[in-house]
């Protein structure tokens, strides 16, 4: 699989050119860890204080300090306008999967179309690979539109008219890519999502988790350098849904694709995501781990949030751990940090005792029985020193 | 827009009754216009009195607008506008038609019949290949093979035109939203113009002939297509829009691989309407020179000949079944996936077939020497029938026990309905007259409708045929009383029993199809010529989109609602009158509009035979060459149309086959 993806990527940055540099490394690599902040890596996203303000005269508003604070309904109040995404800054790390989140109305939506300038911002700064994306004219942002970033809808998209193969051929054909040679690089995609034989169908003759296939193939077909999705799997059923994520998570282990991930659903968001931005009426409430928002909650709303999250199946022993007294960081089994507690659970009653956690043969703490119960009690709050 | 979100209700407080006035929308509208009324009408009664619009507010326009036709006539020949344009123009259309008309005398009956067979097979099935067939021996068989090709000549060049015009500005006014909020008014006002208010302007620039016949066809047959297409590229998906979009298509790209196809069921449907449309035109336009089916009809018509009219008029019917019929497939076909039928024969190989068939079966034409239907095997049917009208003339016009007869019928009609009715509204004050017409059109819709229906009720007294319009008016609404309780009524029983609208729908599709003209020759037969047959013919015309409408709005009522009747133990009659029929009121409405535009345009056709008032005026004027006076009645014509349209402007307009 790692030599298509090879093959493919080279194919498309012969005709791109100028995206081989950034391509060039398809490193089957593994999700960052969690907890581990790569800062040093490289930024593909980067957005400061971005802004999309709906209604008349929307490009005033932040630039004026005395709307800035106010909240959406106040602003709406007072100008007419509608502040859907409100000073954002964020960074999407190469090969992350960075998992936008919130409420239906919360701008996340908004957000991630700001990316492509399929809704053009209103105010702020955004950058792909260093190029400034507000200030592409319009040959060079179809091009990233065409090559670097491809995005998968809700509602899929799809052309009703045209057969499945056609459908993931589209973005070639967009692209100008002749036509033998687009079928059968689409051809090669349909395989990959799992629709062999289905090629000659039209969106309509498929389910909704069939037609998700085709939009997640188009997208993949063109060979970006990220993948946006937008609450790609809202509109599917739940069994569907969790076979699509693990999809999702399949392609990502096996390609290392960048990825901007929006969902309203929390648990689909601890799933795919290796970082997390909760949002909360236009604003970022929360960036982190998903250890960092199920474990250290920024605030009352986002504690609300994820009251609901299983913990031991989220938080790490690295949580969980206290100082090792006498002897322990000697003997008995010993686990990495990046544990999940509900794993760790079994290893200490297997052991019938404390059990080490070790990385690189150190020893950085020890969890026992009342460790691993105040993480799954909810008592841990007190701890956060130690985890951190 | 519903009434209750147009007046504002002013948050002030105000006294307890007069705010719970003002909370009824409907109400207050009523009380500002009896407010107005008392203060305006006094005024107006005392400066002129009378029922018939005042002498004093006349324009007369007959000296200008005949001056103004004179000078054309006059300089047809030199002027630059007509030497340099309009000249190349009537050229153009001319030798198009003749063209046309030249391949399909070429192709001979063999090759034209066959020819039209294996398209309809290739677009819409065997089925409909058959009724093809049969449609043109038919004609052939009576005789109407040459004026068939005339009008079928005419047809073409105008369809292709109508498509060509129609999705040009339906183009224009999909992608510009200034096109198309300044096109969707106009477009929306000729879709519910009566054809004769066309025809008029074009003889007055092209004078009598094919040109004029053909213009009027295609002013009155793009504006569907233009219609459709900008709706249809208006309602793509946007989700759609947006992925293609984001694969970073450029606006052509966006255009041709997914607007244009997903727009692919309206573009067809307009192709359709368009067609129907072009059909009816073409034949209403024999009046200004065009040639063919409809010339026989009309030659016929005004000989009171009923065989001879008949004879024509079948045809008529026939050729649009089939294309209505063949381009409605296209347009499901397009909505199905996949292509039907054995692989030999799909695309283009199929095509390809098509043509060979028809020049292998144009040349055994040829080759047996028969280019023409030939003489030999047409059948007379215009005896036979007149035979069979002078025998219902003799034993069914009067006299019939107990039922009386249809003479009869049509004269109790006229003396007991039309006239009171003529007389009511020519003696109503005209200022009352625009009042109700004022509280109507606010009361059902907006003050913006009921200021244009105002106004187009003013402008019909200011041009001096207030008392003809009022004639006109009176068997409009006669007709549309009598299509409505037939058309309502039907509609309840159709909704209510599947058998019925089993029975009912393949009678109401034909009965859609066939153009206006068609409907005067029954009528003719029934009931001689008059008032009462115009009318009877405009309720005839205006039926099947009202016993639609009203079943479609009935059979969508929402069945939670129903139920949950049904469960309280309302009785059918309860269930219908307290949920379904007000439930359905938006469709009820819609009919009433349906119904109004589809009867105005009969009863002005009806001037043919016997109506009277201004579609008489058009008539006259044509056969006179007073175009003066042909013009004014034409332009009443138009603001009797809107005002009609705008008093019963429902929420939301649909467009109904063949209005």
């Amino acid at each position: 699989m790692a030599a298509a993806t090879a093959d493919a990527s080279g194919i498309a940055t012969a005709d791109a050119g100028t995206d081989a540099g950034a391509q060039a490394p398809a490193v089957p690599a593994p999700a960052t860890a969690p907890g581990e902040e790569s800062t040093d890596r490289d930024v593909v996203f980067s957005a400061r204080h971005l802004w999309k303000v709906f209604g008349p005269k929307a490009d005033r508003i932040p630039d004026d300090t005395t709307l800035t604070g106010l909240s959406v309904a106040e602003v709406r109040e007072r100008t007419g306008c509608t502040p859907a995404v409100r000073d954002v800054s964020f960074d999407v790390h190469k090969g992350e999967v960075f998992v936008v989140m919130g409420l239906s109305g919360s701008g996340k939506s908004t957000l991630v179309r700001c990316l492509t300038r399929l809704i053009e911002p209103t105010g702020g700064t955004l950058e792909m690979d260093g190029e400034d994306v507000l200030g592409m004219d319009r040959t060079t942002l179809r091009d990233l539109r065409r090559r670097r970033a491809a995005m998968v809808f809700q509602h899929f998209g799809l052309l009703p008219h045209r057969s499945v193969l056609d459908n993931v051929a589209y973005g070639l054909e967009i692209q100008g890519v002749g036509k033998t040679e687009r079928r059968a690089r689409a051809a090669e995609m349909v395989e990959k999502v799992g629709l062999a034989g289905l090629e000659k169908r039209r969106p309509g003759q498929l389910s909704g988790g069939q037609q998700q296939r085709v939009g997640l193939a188009r997208a993949l077909a063109v060979d970006p350098e990220i993948l946006l999705f937008d609450e790609p799997f809202s509109a599917l059923d739940p069994l569907i849904r969790r076979d699509m994520q693990e999809e999702v998570v399949r392609l990502h282990r096996e390609e290392g694709r960048t990825m901007v991930f929006i969902t309203h659903d929390l648990a689909e968001a601890l799933t795919v995501g290796d970082r997390i931005a909760l949002m909360r009426d236009g604003e970022i409430v929360q960036l982190g781990t998903p250890e960092e928002i199920v474990g250290s909650p920024a605030d009352d709303y986002v504690r609300d949030f994820v009251r609901d999250v299983p913990r031991e199946q989220v938080l790490t022993v690295r949580r969980a751990m206290r100082p090792a007294e006498g002897d322990e960081a000697d003997r008995g089994p010993a686990l990495a940090p990046t544990t999940l507690i509900s794993d760790a659970i079994e290893a200490v009653a297997r052991s019938g005792g404390a059990v080490r956690v070790a990385e690189n043969g150190r020893c950085l703490g020890i969890v026992d029985h009342a460790c691993l119960l105040n993480v799954v009690a909810r008592m841990d709050t007190t701890r956060t020193e130690v985890a951190a | 827009m519903s009434a209750a979100t147009v007046t504002t209700v002013p948050d002030a407080p105000t006294a307890g009754p007069l705010r719970a006035l003002l909370r009824r929308p409907a109400l207050a509208k009523l009380v500002l216009l009896a407010v107005a009324a008392a203060v305006l009408v006094p005024l107006l009664h005392a400066k002129w009195s009378g029922g018939v619009w005042p002498e004093a507010l006349t324009v007369d326009l007959t000296k200008p607008l005949g001056s103004a036709s004179d000078w054309i006539i006059d300089n047809r020949d030199s002027h630059p506008l007509f030497v340099y344009f309009l000249g190349h123009l009537s050229n153009a259309v001319v030798l198009s038609v003749r063209g046309v008309y030249l391949v399909l005398l070429a192709l001979g009956w063999t090759g034209v019949t066959a020819g039209v067979t294996l398209v309809a097979w290739r677009v819409a099935g065997w089925r409909i290949a058959a009724t093809a067939l049969l449609s043109f021996l038919v004609s052939g068989v009576l005789g109407m093979w040459v004026p068939t090709m005339q009008t079928l000549a005419l047809m073409i060049v105008a369809v292709i035109a109508s498509v060509v015009v129609g999705a040009l500005l339906g183009l224009a006014g999909g992608l510009s939203d200034r096109m198309f909020r300044l096109l969707r008014p106009v477009l929306d006002t000729m879709q519910v113009l009566p054809a004769f208010a066309y025809l008029l302007p074009v003889v007055l620039i092209f004078g009598i002939g094919v040109p004029a016949a053909l213009l009027a066809t295609v002013v009155y047959a793009a504006p569907p297509m233009a219609r459709l297409t900008a709706l249809g590229l208006r309602g793509a998906d946007a989700g759609v829009l947006e992925a293609v979009t984001s694969l970073g298509a450029t606006g052509r790209q966006r255009l041709l691989t997914a607007r244009l196809p997903l727009a692919r069921k309206e573009l067809l449907l307009g192709l359709n309407q368009t067609i129907m449309m072009a059909l009816s035109m073409a034949v209403i336009a024999s009046m200004i020179g065009a040639a063919g089916l409809g010339d026989r009809v009309y030659q016929a018509l005004a000989s009171v000949d009923v065989g001879a009219a008949l004879a024509a008029a079948v045809p008529i019917v026939l050729l649009a079944i089939v294309m209505d019929r063949t381009t409605a497939a296209a347009g499901e076909k397009a909505g199905a996936a996949g292509a039907a039928g054995p692989a030999l024969l799909r695309g283009w190989r199929g095509w390809a077939a098509v043509a060979v068939v028809t020049a292998v079966v144009t040349a055994a034409g040829r080759l047996a020497g028969s280019t023409v239907w030939p003489t030999g095997a047409t059948v007379a049917i215009a005896r036979p029938v007149n035979d069979a009208k002078e025998w219902m003339v003799d034993h069914l016009y009067s006299g019939v026990p107990v039922v009386g007869g249809t003479a009869d019928w049509a004269a109790h009609f006229t003396n007991w309905v039309l006239n009171p009715l003529r007389d009511g509204l020519t003696a109503l004050p005209w200022y009352a007259t625009l009042l109700v017409v004022a509280a109507l059109a606010w009361l059902i819709g907006t003050w913006r409708t009921a200021l244009t229906a105002v106004l187009a009720m003013a402008a019909i007294g200011v041009l001096g045929v207030w008392k003809p319009s009022m004639n006109t008016l009176s068997q409009v609404l006669a007709a549309l009383v009598v299509t409505l309780v037939i058309g309502v009524g039907t509609g309840i029983l159709a909704a209510g029993s599947k058998r019925l609208e089993a029975i009912l729908r393949p009678v109401l599709d034909v009965m859609q199809t066939m153009p206006q003209f068609v409907y005067l020759i029954p009528v003719v037969a029934l009931f001689a010529v008059g008032r009462a047959p115009a009318a009877a013919a405009a309720v005839v015309y205006a039926l099947p989109a009202v016993i639609r409408i009203t079943t479609q709005g009935l059979r969508q009522v929402d069945p939670a609602a129903m139920e949950s009747a049904t469960s309280l133990g309302a009785t059918r009659w309860q269930i219908l009158c307290q949920v379904q029929l007000p439930l359905a009121r938006p469709a009820l409405l819609l009919a009433v509009n349906q119904g109004v535009v589809l009867v105005l345009a009969v009863v002005i056709i009806g001037g043919l035979v016997g109506g009277g008032a201004l579609g008489y005026d058009v008539v006259t004027g044509l056969a006179t060459g007073d175009l003066a006076l042909g013009l004014v009645a034409g332009v009443a014509i138009v603001c009797l149309g809107l005002m009609l349209d705008r008093v019963t402007q429902p929420t939301q307009r649909r467009t109904a086959k063949g209005a």
